[in-house]
């Protein structure tokens, strides 16, 4: 095995055990902090004290990670098998005659009769939109945070 | 070692372009405080959480299942158009070229790992996405909507990870949002599991989230064959060698179908310069070395009109990172927050005026939905319940019974429920719909700023109960259950 596989296997430990830990971090302060609530009112399951208390650990492997990945970035390591071109044949049975009667066609005048179509139509449907109020909905969606809509409870 | 090849090129230096200009409102991660201007009556194209304290502009994929929740009382045809007239003129470009979550994706990519390859497995699992769009994306916003009259954009609530990395985990960080830790429960905790593995997916497999789960890059695929951007192919030189389909790191059959995002990659691969990016008639992107390659003063001419752009799109983003820091202010309170001095002195308190615990919240006058004003001064001698909602907040919806309930069983009780200010318009309506006729509705205005002068968060449902005195004894924005709200009645009683 030579030295940059192992580099490469190396970090790719290191990533998965940062992501174990940071899923992990936020399942035992949520199942701790479930069996604490039962009693109290106002327990909560996460503060930030405990959230910080619990990503703490995770950081030093962070830091090693990125060292490696800026290591890596620099000194041109990288899997480079990712590069080469993918030789199943029947992942690639469509290529061929198939593959360039596919290929697009710049003068296509069906595709631009359907592109001018659709263009009118989206038009349509903004001004449309404007009119029944469905520029204003997306207003007081995005000007306002729903705590549920992104995760938070 | 070649540094040309450390070099970021130009489509990396227009993902970060896209994702600067997106997030031009830098000062949000300062004061953690979302921008809620007139901006976000439009969306971007690519993937960018409008929660996040950045965001100028709304999220297209939150926004359409935003529409889709509304689909029973107004069409959504304004996000079918935008989504259509971004699809028709830049079909999947958007996802190679402008998404914030494609750069972010690519970037975990980088980190030199073992990798795993495109395969038939990855090609089946492509077509994921299109579940996800109608299951989450669709079906349920609109089953959710229509049918139970809640607001639930499913894929934003339970899968986005944009919206947990950008929009929760961007408002968390800042200090003065550390009241809404004291929500964070199963849902939380599920996205943010979520969010790690397809984190980590990204790091050994090329753009697991774009590939297999994204419902916008499925939606915008379907536009891909005729969009006016996007990968074209010269069939009088194209030899069918299929190099640019095995190198692609895509799941395409061929190159344009719908999972090519236009990353122009194959224009390099081409040995017979069959490949290029257009814009309608204009190569964005052509072969530049080989047999078929661009007659140089065309690659020259490209290059300068390149140069030409990219001075225009700078001069654009510094406009905007001076208009949404330092022109475009947030809404100025029509009342100072200094209370009247007869005021503090009838409260007896010594208490510093503000809204944190402790503090003696600054006195207001707003008129009431139902008629009349309310005047907190007023009210001293009584437990106060203000509370802070949206139309367009599930949670706010869902506790509001709560607070009538606790209305009916105590009528002593004053309780104000302020509207944000972005659909106040359309809240009357909606309270007719709902008959709660114990409580005190106000609605909010850029020319009011209750908002600003509560020193509210745009993070809803946020509450505050005052005491007898006048002063704050809790405030937090988190939904409260009838259980609390009875105990922090009774506590506001007893301080």
């Amino acid at each position: 095995m030579t030295r940059k596989k192992i580099f490469l296997i190396v970090q790719a430990v290191l990533c998965a055990l940062i992501a174990g830990l940071l899923a992990a971090a936020a399942l035992r302060l949520y199942f701790s902090g479930t069996g604490n609530q039962a009693g109290e009112l106002f327990d909560h399951i996460y503060t930030r004290e405990k959230a910080g208390a619990a990503l703490l650990p995770v950081l030093p492997l962070f830091l090693v990670s990125l060292a490696m990945t800026v290591t890596g970035i620099v000194l041109g390591i990288r899997d480079e098998n990712a590069d080469k071109p993918v030789r199943d044949a029947k992942l690639l049975r469509d290529l061929g005659e198939v593959y360039r009667c596919a290929a697009r066609r710049e003068d296509a005048r069906g595709t631009r009769y359907l592109r001018t179509a659709v263009l009118a139509l989206a038009l349509a449907l903004i001004v449309l939109g404007i009119l029944n109020g469905g520029l204003e909905d997306v207003l007081a969606k995005g000007a306002a945070i729903c705590t549920e809509c992104i995760g938070l409870g | 070692m070649d540094k040309q090849k450390r070099r970021p090129g130009t489509r990396r230096l227009v993902q970060l372009y896209a994702a600067l200009l997106y997030n031009a409102n830098l000062k949000g991660f300062i004061t953690g405080r979302i921008y809620s201007g007139e901006g976000k009556a439009v969306c971007v194209p690519g993937f960018n959480c409008y929660s996040c304290p950045g965001a100028i502009a709304s999220c297209p994929l939150g926004s359409l299942q935003n529409a889709l929740n509304a689909s029973g009382h107004t069409a959504p045809w304004y996000m079918l158009g935008i989504l259509a007239l971004f699809g028709v003129i830049l079909g999947r470009t958007i996802c190679g070229w402008i998404c914030p979550l494609g750069l972010i994706q690519e970037l975990l990519h980088k980190i030199p790992t073992p990798k795993i390859r495109k395969s038939r497995v990855t090609r089946v699992l492509s077509y994921l996405k299109y579940v996800f769009l109608a299951v989450f994306a669709v079906a349920l916003p609109i089953w959710y909507g229509v049918g139970k009259g809640l607001i639930v954009p499913a894929f934003c609530k339970y899968i986005c990870p944009a919206g947990t990395l950008e929009g929760a985990v961007g408002y968390l960080q800042h200090p003065a949002n550390s009241t809404s830790f004291w929500q964070l429960g199963p849902l939380f905790t599920n996205k943010w599991v979520i969010m790690t593995v397809i984190g980590l997916l990204c790091v050994f497999c090329y753009r697991t989230f774009c590939r297999f789960i994204c419902p916008l890059g499925a939606i915008y695929g379907f536009f891909n064959r005729f969009a006016v951007t996007g990968m074209r192919v010269n069939p009088d030189r194209c030899n069918g060698c299929g190099l640019c389909v095995s190198k692609c790191p895509m799941d395409v059959k061929h190159v344009g179908d719908h999972e090519c995002i236009s990353c122009g990659k194959c224009v390099g691969n081409c040995a017979q310069g069959a490949i290029s990016l257009k814009a309608g008639k204009i190569t964005l992107k052509g072969p530049e070395v080989g047999k078929n390659a661009d007659p140089e003063p065309v690659i020259r001419k490209r290059r300068s009109a390149g140069r030409i752009a990219w001075g225009i799109a700078l001069a654009v983003l510094a406009f905007a990172l001076v208009w949404f820091n330092f022109i475009e202010a947030d809404p100025v309170p029509a009342v100072t927050a200094e209370p009247a001095a007869e005021t503090q002195a009838e409260t007896e308190t010594e208490a510093a005026v503000g809204s944190e615990i402790g503090n003696l919240l600054p006195d207001f006058e707003t008129e009431l939905l139902g008629g009349g004003n309310f005047c907190l001064s007023d009210h001293r001698g009584q437990a106060v319940i203000i509370n802070f909602w949206g139309t367009t907040c599930a949670p706010c919806v869902a506790e509001l019974p709560y607070y009538e309930q606790l209305k009916e069983t105590y009528p002593d009780v004053e309780i104000l429920a302020i509207h944000h200010r972005a659909g106040a318009k359309k809240a009357e309506a909606f309270l007719a719909d709902k008959g709660w006729d114990q409580l005190d509705f106000a609605l909010d205005s850029k020319a009011k700023g209750l908002f600003t002068l509560l020193n509210a968060s745009d993070a809803m449902p946020q509450t505050i109960v005052l005491n007898r005195q006048g002063v704050v004894i809790y405030n937090a924005q988190s939904p409260l259950d009838y259980e609390k709200l009875e105990a922090l009645y009774k506590q506001a009683l007893e301080d």
